[in-house]
């Protein structure tokens, strides 16, 4: 007879821990729902980090986070895969290479600064506009030509789609274009990719947005501003961005109350700002 | 009824099962039942597997052949121009550096794999054999991402140290890496087919004065031939699908490799790339899974040739 009793006894108590421990959840908040977020690899450590926090103020709350590159963020909104696309540009409205997404709405999460990086071993500190453009495109390929030593550059570049490139050729190259060919030049997927290669290859030059900047690579400074909050605020530094979320109309729920936490005074000024991202209001 | 009727005959066997009893439930009916029904779901199941297949060909090359409705057929498969982004999409380049990674691989995978093999099945002493098999299986299953990224960060620094380039990305690094991804694969292949050469040959080659070496080379490859070339075709198959350790090494630039350190692409690496970025309905979309259903032919065409191989090998024997 007294063979059921432990088991009922052990059911009994994992029932009452469970509704306890669902009270407890509830006091804190009692949003449910499920999001998908995908697109910028640039805006990812800003998600994630934003991720994390919500959900512990929101249990019930699960929330999925990966990056391809920018343009599939708007594109798997439309797509219906996710919910929230992360893109480096407002894809509402139509920007070189690419149309605008009809019937979405684009959030602003984040500044994002990009900075045009090197390899540790190169010399150069501060390029021009005209000098960037003309390595970008090709025509300077050695770094003594920009007052550095007798050394050819390798130009390393992000594939068409990503938004730092889009960013990068706006501002930083005024609109000019890349080149697309030659033994000295390679593309890379991601951020992350990126990284790695201006980290493992000598007399390399790139572009990254600066949460990924590591001190085994060199921010370099454009037309003597260096890639800096500071330079940012005051003007000197042009090379920047606002980040985005699109919805699918406007969001709603979970969504919106992610969005809204990512807004917020709170995160922006915490730890977006750990990030190396720069709060909304401080540049608007 | 006496005793004896009781003893059944041989010939009576199953008798049971070929007279129909009253009982509609008899052990007669219910193995026709279960019998048709596992038939059944056998024929099925081979049928779905066929429909998959043949589904997935008829999506890629229906989404695939729509690119000729904007690029010619020439364009497409004699130009190297590919510059999406303005309408040209000269796709030879990555047919070719497919083909250039894979014979480039195989140059060196196929005689180390093929020494490795003789050592495995006609000198190591057994304990050490028997220590080695197991490895080499394992190193097979090694994901690819585990190579890439050890080329990257290993690999393409030495290259540069050697060769003195600046950017040793290119089809040398990525057939480098290919070729130890398939190292075991063919290895292990070989290994069993050099094994299954009767002692009878290896007997008769000592008696007629031959050493060790002639042995080998003159007898015990030659027999095992089918079995090793099956083994290449099977490491050449995986070779032209593998794409994460590529598109980590090869620098995924859209030029035609004039050498060997030249960044390029191929059509693996490029299609993962680019597939990502590109708008749902456009031209571009349509080439890359024209792309892809290239890949898938080639494989399966590669598939059909070990099947042909496997027949002759039986036949042979």
């Amino acid at each position: 007879m007294k063979k059921w009793f432990k088991p009922a006894a052990l059911v009994a108590l994992a029932v009452s821990l469970a509704a306890g421990g669902a009270s407890v959840a509830s006091a804190a908040s009692s949003l449910k729902g499920k999001i998908v977020i995908n697109g910028s690899s640039a805006l990812l450590p800003l998600t994630l980090q934003a991720k994390s926090e919500f959900q512990k103020l929101n249990p019930k709350v699960k929330i999925s986070a990966s990056a391809v590159s920018s343009i599939a963020g708007p594109q798997s909104v439309r797509k219906g895969i996710a919910d929230i696309g992360a893109v480096d540009w407002d894809a509402s409205t139509d920007v070189p290479g690419f149309k605008k997404f009809d019937g979405q709405v684009a959030n602003p999460v984040a500044v994002t600064v990009f900075a045009a990086v090197a390899n540790k071993n190169v010399s150069v500190s501060n390029l021009t506009t005209k000098q960037l453009q003309d390595i970008f495109s090709g025509k300077i390929t050695n770094w003594k030509d920009v007052g550095g030593s007798d050394a050819n550059i390798v130009v390393v570049n992000r594939k068409f789609g990503s938004g730092t490139r889009v960013n990068f050729q706006l501002k930083a190259l005024e609109g000019k274009d890349f080149m697309t060919k030659g033994d000295n030049y390679k593309e890379t997927g991601s951020s992350g990719d990126m990284k790695t290669a201006i980290e493992t290859t000598p007399n390399a030059i790139g572009y990254i947005d600066l949460p990924y900047v590591t001190d085994k690579m060199k921010a370099l400074s454009i037309n003597g501003a260096a890639p800096t909050e500071k330079n940012v605020l005051n003007g000197t530094y042009k090379v920047w961005g606002i980040g985005y979320f699109m919805t699918k109309g406007q969001p709603t729920g979970a969504t919106k109350a992610f969005i809204e936490y990512i807004q917020s005074a709170k995160f922006q000024n915490g730890s977006l700002k750990k990030l190396k991202f720069i709060p909304l209001a401080a540049v608007k | 009824m006496n005793a004896q009727s009781r003893v059944i005959a041989p010939a009576e066997l199953g008798n049971s099962l070929r007279q129909a009893g009253g009982d509609p439930l008899d052990r007669r009916s219910r193995l026709r039942f279960f019998n048709s029904t596992f038939k059944v779901l056998c024929v099925s199941a081979a049928v779905f597997v066929c429909l998959v297949l043949f589904g997935i060909l008829i999506l890629m090359f229906k989404t695939g052949v729509m690119t000729f409705e904007t690029v010619s057929f020439k364009e497409f498969f004699f130009s190297t121009n590919w510059d999406p982004e303005n309408g040209h999409f000269g796709a030879l380049l990555f047919i070719f550096g497919t083909f250039a990674l894979t014979g480039l691989t195989l140059v060196l995978a196929v005689p180390i794999a093929v020494l490795i093999a003789v050592f495995l099945a006609e000198i190591t002493p057994v304990w050490l054999r028997d220590t080695l098999r197991p490895i080499m299986d394992l190193l097979v299953g090694i994901p690819s991402v585990v190579y890439g990224y050890l080329g990257l960060t290993i690999l393409i620094p030495m290259l540069r140290e050697l060769t003195g380039r600046d950017l040793a990305d290119g089809l040398l690094a990525a057939a480098i890496v290919l070729a130890i991804m398939v190292l075991p694969t063919i290895a292990r292949i070989s290994d069993d087919a050099i094994s299954a050469v009767p002692k009878k040959y290896r007997d008769a080659s000592y008696a007629l004065g031959s050493t060790r070496f002639q042995t080998i080379f003159r007898v015990v490859l030659p027999a095992a031939r089918s079995g090793i070339v099956y083994a290449v075709i099977l490491g050449m198959a995986r070779a032209i699908g593998e794409t994460m350790a590529v598109v980590m090494v090869i620098g995924n630039t859209p030029q035609l490799a004039d050498s060997l350190f030249t960044p390029t692409a191929v059509l693996t690496s490029n299609i993962v790339m680019q597939i990502t970025s590109v708008e749902f309905d456009s031209t571009w979309n349509y080439a890359l899974y024209l792309m892809g259903f290239l890949l898938l032919a080639i494989s399966l065409l590669l598939i059909v040739a070990v099947r042909l191989l496997q027949k002759k090998g039986a036949k042979a024997s």
